[in-house]
């Protein structure tokens, strides 16, 4: 397999820079990463996940759907005229993207969504590339290309046809990688958290976890919105109408379920009209309500929400509480887990 | 495709955040600042949505000036000299104390001092004043007057120390959402937490006392809580003899306060009061934190020295994890004091009165003399409008129609003048009536500087270019000076603005661009090599010794009575921000409240036979609104809450304009109110 050292990765993705419109993790003014242009910042590969989820180079926070003129005609935004190729993805990063790609595409084709995303080249960015040279789970595949840091360098490995002629281009003095090792080591990473989400599902299925609890939980809720606005797997949006005195300019918001506007109803009723009713909501959705949809969690333990939560009742720190409140064997052995 | 670092618009805890601008040159998010101390990666709803408002298509692009009774389009040109030319000739004609500049907490700190030296070195007055007239005036005097510094003594990070902490006054989740977080998680850490407001906040709910004193009866809580220290023994007599001065005068106030006193007022009971001031003087380390409902009322200063009473006598000033904490409420409201935007000081509180200071600031502006007396605070500049007394305003970014009390009576003076400018970026219920409206950057589309809370300088960054022909407030100011003959306010760039503050003013002479680039200091910092300072007061006091300053109770002036038998309390919600000309144009903001409403508790609402939701008349002696019942136990029976931000149920056509006699400030938080159920 081929390896690049830093250098040689630098040029190689400089390379790249006029077919398409490059995002890497780049560092910022005040030191934090950010997915960038190399023009905006030097490229910054260690230090783990990306603060901002990834997914927003497809579905941006704020963006346009349509303008409509009085006469009649409307214009929808152009599409890119080069493709991303965004380098960064954690493996986790890398299963959001994989699972929004489904949510996109299923029983509806979101149009703004998939003209950014369809030719868009994914390099996913794992190995000893963590904080401090942590080990990051591997991906394996769900993108085109991996680049696996391993000490000094980065071991390229490819699992499409983009992946692998962009891989045929690449021009590296070492051509005998191996990724037994850290193959090995990434299978060994801490299964923890993964079973923290089990156990936290079962409870929450099997209908152990009183309000009482949830009420705590919505006590330190401030409606920051932050935990879905940082979710990868958070595909929901508002709509709104700007009138200027030419056209009518229809643009897209995330939105948030921990708002009180979100549910509410017409006649003002709002089915979830507590911080406590949202908080478990949200937890619901992605360990209940998407196994059910799906067949599987929605939360991929990114972690983001946990970072962007100021009171600290992110998806995990939740599970944690609540599965060492109500925990126990018998839900698991009921439900099957580990 | 861009990311520029800049500093929340919103309120005074001075998150950072990235603006995040598409190719086109349009904002499409934001990202908080991972590094920040204060962000850390994380926002509020409306940090998160700052970028929301600034494109939207109601934004002022061109000057318009007054026209056979309409604004109407007009270039800089014509709208600038008009200014300039009306202004002189008011100047001339009826004195220059017949003009008043409001500046705003909202422009930079760059934006502030040009205004302030445009009212004194080229109109010369002293009438400067802005909003902080209106949040915390009292604190700028209750304080400077004990410690010698109107201004939080500690530091944000300091939260996280303490190991109690009394909130009062303050809805710190809603309005300092990023602070209020820190106090959640101290709670949840183990740190004990004293809640004192009427309403049941957020933080009353987690609290490990709740105290629900009568709005307005704070001098009688805090002089209560003193009183039981002493009885206990619990006062810092170490720090009493070596840090402060006038002890013997706290004691003889306080021997009266007893708690069964102090109950009477507040309507607590005695218990809570002892429990309150145990929990406080036992503390290792114990913090005060307050806002607008210590400092809105007319005797709003009295209430900041009691709170500073309390902290001197328990030692809690100049340590981590301690302090009095006046958390301020505006992005640059601190930094708009410091930088004279006020009638009594020039920069860094340097008093008017003072003659060497004059001479200093006349040296470098190239000006023979600067006007001597303090001039009109805003409230008394808008009563003297209604009485006939003013000529000429000058409002930067304020919205006094809304956010000023007693709506008909600012209404009625603004009416009166013979001239008015609003600059601004929307066309505010104030600009409606001005002559002259200038169209102005918005935060995200200028540079400079915002002070926050914690007294941290911090840059501003344009990340998107203004709309139309907006101009920066400061570019404009420039531009104007010229036209009424004065030279001296040309800059190419802020940071000539702020290295001239930088050299007339001490606290803030280590700042410079460079210096803050990434992470603003605290001032005071005097020198270019100084790391700021984020705690105040840790060797003496800013003054010398720390001054007990014993008050004793005055009621509020206007109480509930047959007539009109709710007190009537006013404040902000988590979703909107003080008139509403920002977040109201913010889809997510504005859908979370859409309407204006009022708190009713449930007792009052079945007396009155009202529904969840339903339209009521809000009345007080000053005027009568709509507004949308809203039943919570979030308020006490007897007690109603209106928040100002809805032009079409102004709270502030209800308030009283009734001031601290020494601090101008307007009692927003008590008057008398009646309901009335629609037919």
């Amino acid at each position: 397999m081929k390896a690049l050292t830093h250098l040689e990765l630098e040029i190689f993705l400089r390379s790249l820079e006029s077919e398409f419109d490059l995002r890497a993790p780049i560092r910022l003014l005040d030191g934090s990463r950010a997915l960038g242009r190399l023009s905006e910042g030097p490229l910054a590969l260690h230090g783990g996940r990306i603060p901002r989820k990834p997914t927003d180079l497809f579905f941006a926070q704020q963006e346009k759907v349509f303008e409509a003129f009085p006469d009649g005609r409307y214009a929808l935004p152009e599409s890119p005229s080069k493709p991303l190729l965004v380098l960064g993805w954690t493996a986790e990063d890398l299963d959001c993207l994989e699972f929004i790609d489904r949510f996109f595409s299923s029983g509806f084709a979101d149009d703004l969504y998939l003209a950014k995303r369809q030719r868009a080249v994914i390099i996913g960015l794992t190995g000893e590339c963590g904080a401090g040279g942590e080990l990051l789970r591997l991906a394996g595949g769900k993108c085109d290309l991996e680049l696996i840091a391993e000490g000094e360098r980065f071991i390229v490995s490819h699992y499409s046809e983009a992946g692998r002629k962009l891989a045929a281009r690449i021009d590296c003095r070492e051509n005998n990688a191996s990724l037994d090792q850290l193959r090995a080591a990434s299978e060994l990473l801490p299964n923890a958290d993964r079973q923290l989400l089990r156990q936290a599902s079962a409870l929450l299925r099997s209908g152990q976890v009183p309000d009482a609890f949830w009420a705590s939980i919505g006590e330190r809720c401030i409606a920051c919105t932050g935990c879905n606005l940082v979710c990868p797997t958070c595909t929901c949006f508002g709509v709104q109408d700007w009138s200027y005195p030419t056209h009518v300019e229809r643009s897209r918001m995330w939105d948030s379920c921990q708002l009180g506007g979100f549910m509410r109803e017409a006649s003002g009723h709002n089915p979830l009209g507590s911080e406590a009713l949202r908080s478990r909501r949200r937890i619901h959705h992605k360990l209940v309500a998407d196994l059910e949809r799906w067949g599987h969690f929605t939360c991929f333990l990114c972690r983001r929400c946990d970072s962007a939560c100021p009171t600290g009742i992110g998806i995990l720190a939740v599970c944690h509480e609540l599965v060492t409140r109500y925990g126990g064997g018998e839900t698991n052995e009921k439900f099957g887990v580990e | 495709m861009s990311k520029t670092l800049t500093t929340c618009p919103y309120c005074g805890t001075g998150c950072a955040l990235y603006l995040l601008t598409d190719d086109a040159g349009r904002l499409i998010g934001v990202e908080p600042s991972a590094t920040h101390p204060t962000s850390r990666g994380q926002l509020c709803v409306k940090g998160w949505n700052a970028h929301a408002f600034v494109h939207h298509p109601e934004r002022l692009t061109t000057p318009l000036i007054r026209k056979n009774g309409q604004l109407q389009p007009a270039s800089w040109e014509e709208a600038l000299d008009l200014m300039a030319r009306r202004l002189l000739e008011l100047a001339q004609t009826h004195g220059p104390e017949t003009l008043m500049f409001l500046s705003s907490a909202k422009a930079t700190n760059e934006e502030n001092y040009l205004l302030m030296k445009l009212a004194r070195a080229v109109f010369g007055s002293n009438n400067v004043d802005h909003c902080a007239r209106l949040c915390h005036a009292s604190t700028v005097v209750g304080l400077a007057e004990t410690f010698g510094s109107g201004a939080m003594t500690n530091s944000i990070a300091c939260f996280e120390q303490a190991d109690c902490i009394l909130v009062t006054g303050s809805n710190t989740t809603e309005q300092h959402p990023l602070i209020g977080a820190r106090i959640l998680q101290a709670k949840g850490r183990g740190t004990k937490l004293i809640v004192a407001d009427s309403r049941r906040i957020r933080l009353a709910r987690v609290a490990d006392l709740h105290l629900r004193q009568r709005n307005g009866s704070d001098v009688a809580l805090l002089n209560g809580m003193m009183h039981v220290i002493l009885r206990e023994g619990l006062e810092d007599r170490d720090f009493i003899a070596s840090r402060t001065e006038n002890f013997a005068a706290l004691q003889q106030e306080v021997a009266g306060w007893t708690p069964q006193r102090a109950a009477a007022i507040t309507g607590l009971e005695p218990a809570q009061i002892v429990e309150a001031a145990l929990l406080f003087a036992r503390a290792e380390k114990a913090m005060l934190v307050y806002s607008m409902g210590i400092t809105q009322h007319s005797h709003g200063v009295d209430n900041v020295r009691a709170v500073a009473n309390l902290a001197l006598l328990t030692g809690n000033l100049g340590r981590p994890g301690t302090g009095v904490n006046p958390l301020r409420g505006q992005n640059n409201v601190q930094g708009g004091c410091d930088m004279g935007a006020l009638p009594d000081v020039l920069t860094g509180y340097q008093k008017v009165a003072d003659h060497a200071v004059r001479e200093k600031f006349a040296a470098a502006w190239g000006v023979n003399n600067l006007p001597e007396t303090p001039g009109l605070m805003a409230t008394e500049a808008m009563n003297r409008a209604a009485a006939g007394g003013m000529k000429g305003f000058f409002i930067l970014g304020e919205n006094p129609l809304l956010s000023d009390p007693d709506q008909g009576h600012v209404r009625r003076a603004l009416e009166n003048l013979e001239f008015l400018v609003v600059q601004e970026i929307f066309l505010s219920e104030t600009a409606q009536l001005a002559d002259v409206v200038l169209p102005a950057a918005c935060y995200a589309e200028k540079a400079g500087t915002f002070t926050s809370t914690e007294r941290r300088v911090q840059r501003v960054r344009q990340a998107v270019a203004p709309p139309g022909e907006a101009r920066s407030d400061w570019e404009i100011l420039g531009e104007l000076a010229q036209r009424a003959g004065y030279d001296g306010m040309r800059y190419s760039d802020p940071s000539e603005i702020m290295a001239e503050i930088a050299a007339l003013t001490p606290s803030y002479a280590g700042i410079d661009y460079a210096r803050i680039d990434q992470l603003g200091l605290c001032w005071p910092c005097p020198d270019k090599g100084h790391p700021g300072t984020p705690i105040l007061h840790r060797e003496r006091f800013t003054r010398g010794l720390g001054r007990f300053s014993p008050t004793g109770y005055l009621p509020p002036a206007e109480l509930p009575d047959a007539d009109y038998p709710l007190l009537l309390t006013t404040g902000r919600t988590y979703f909107h921000w003080h008139t509403g000309t920002m977040t109201r144009r913010s889809h997510l903001l504005d859908r979370e409240e859409r309407t204006a409403f009022v708190e009713v508790s449930p007792e009052d609402a079945r007396q009155l036979g009202l529904l969840e939701g339903e339209e009521v008349q809000v009345a007080s002696r000053r005027g009568e609104i709509s507004a949308r019942a809203r039943i919570t136990e979030m308020v006490p029976t007897g007690t109603i809450f209106l928040p100002f931000h809805f032009a079409e149920g102004a709270a502030n056509a209800l308030t009283h304009n009734v001031l601290d006699p020494e601090a101008g400030i307007p009692e927003f938080k008590v008057c008398g109110a009646r309901i009335r159920k629609l037919p």
